[in-house]
């Protein structure tokens, strides 16, 4: 790098490599597919996400919650619906998003929607999330819902969640009907644009459709126990 | 004109931070790599331009603590199959603020070779790059020759992981190259 002294003409020459790279591409091929389009023969190790309208997996696993007691999703299921959340306490896009979380989950209780946030990790990777933290990650946050532990991470397994967070919102039938981030600005609450699960909560308790039913930002992947 | 003056301002961030004690295991005065944004259709336009027989991308961030224990195994694969054409694509998902950071980082690695920024929208840069991205990170695609995509895992990897998701792919380019005339 000593012998780059003139950065505009090295943008330069990057931005004519891109050009013409991607001009050949489209040359060789009138209607290509995207080369990253999912092929039949990719080995592609990622477990399928819950699908929108499906219903909740392992309803009725009973998790142990930060207080000592055990809870399931069926047993705080809401009357207007039921929000689940995959989080954790080491992650740092958890610490970014925590307190809209404990905020909005919080909220989404007293509006009759049953709120549940499940930490999968493996404290053998992160000790940060192991069940004492837990506790004080609760209490902090002051968190009116109950924080449990996927003692085997087969919860998240089977919603097919990797990252944290994620969230899983259902409707009063059980579907699920919004599922993704939180909002699309983790660094700073002032500047988001898009309140994703605050939009799908608020339809949900007045029984209407969540516009935006899917999203996805940058996350911490889920650390699944008895992975290698 | 706006973006060359921001693409000329990210490769003097990432100049100014190899300056910067590095604090890896390469010397603290080694020079950082140029660090440019890149959206996902630039990434499908890399993997695609020829000069390798297999590409891999990597999405990291310096936050991510398996992003960053998982590189050291992924430099040395790709260090040692690099002769045999394998091309490295290096993608932070950091914030733009997170430059400088992002700069030593690689510079303590020893990374030289230009490196990347994801570029655009958080989710419009992971679906564009592929629909079944989670958005997890570290994550890591495997494309053959041609940019087809061979493989791809979110989580972190091992050395044997990663040498054998290259190997899988350049068997196959090699496989399809049509003989020289």
């Amino acid at each position: 790098m000593n012998s780059i002294r003139h950065p505009r003409l090295v943008l330069v020459a990057v931005a004519l490599l891109v050009a013409v790279t991607a001009r050949a591409r489209a040359q060789a091929a009138p209607s290509p597919a995207s080369p990253a389009t999912p092929t039949g023969g990719a080995d592609v190790a990622r477990p399928m996400a819950l699908a929108i309208g499906q219903p909740a997996p392992m309803r009725e696993t009973r998790m142990k919650v930060v207080d000592g007691r055990e809870r399931s999703i069926a047993a705080v299921a809401g009357k207007k619906g039921t929000l689940v959340i995959f989080m954790c306490k080491h992650c740092p896009w958890v610490k970014q998003w925590q307190r809209r979380i404990a905020r909005i989950g919080n909220a989404a209780q007293a509006q009759g929607v049953g709120v549940i946030a499940v930490n999968a990790n493996d404290p053998a990777a992160y000790p940060e999330d192991d069940f004492e933290p837990m506790k004080a990650q609760a209490k902090q946050l002051g968190f009116k819902f109950p924080y449990v532990v996927d003692a085997t991470s087969e919860v998240a397994r089977a919603f097919g969640a990797t990252r944290t967070p994620e969230v899983f919102l259902f409707d009063a039938e059980g579907r699920l009907v919004y599922h993704g981030a939180v909002d699309d600005n983790a660094r700073d609450e002032k500047a988001v644009q898009n309140p994703w699960l605050k939009q799908a909560i608020d339809a949900v308790v007045v029984d209407k459709v969540v516009a935006t039913a899917e999203t996805k930002m940058f996350g911490c992947g889920i650390k699944f126990r008895g992975a290698s | 004109m706006a973006k060359i003056q921001r693409h000329w301002f990210t490769l003097v961030v990432s100049m100014l931070a190899g300056c910067a004690p590095a604090g890896g295991r390469h010397s603290p005065r080694a020079i950082a790599p140029p660090v440019v944004p890149l959206t996902a259709d630039g990434v499908h336009a890399l993997v695609a331009s020829p000069g390798a027989r297999a590409t891999l991308v990597n999405l990291w961030a310096t936050w991510c603590a398996p992003c960053r224990e998982e590189m050291p195994a992924l430099l040395k694969v790709a260090r040692a199959r690099r002769a045999e054409g394998l091309r490295l694509v290096l993608i932070s998902t950091d914030a733009e603020d997170q430059l400088p950071q992002v700069a030593r980082f690689l510079a303590a690695q020893g990374v030289t070779d230009t490196s990347y920024l994801a570029a655009g929208s958080e989710m419009a840069f992971i679906d564009g790059l592929d629909p079944r991205w989670s958005g997890a990170l570290p994550a890591t695609f495997v494309y053959d020759g041609a940019g087809r995509l061979e493989a791809f895992w979110e989580g972190a990897a091992n050395e044997a992981r990663f040498d054998q998701s290259i190997q899988t792919a350049l068997t196959h380019s090699i496989a399809t190259e049509k003989p020289t005339p």
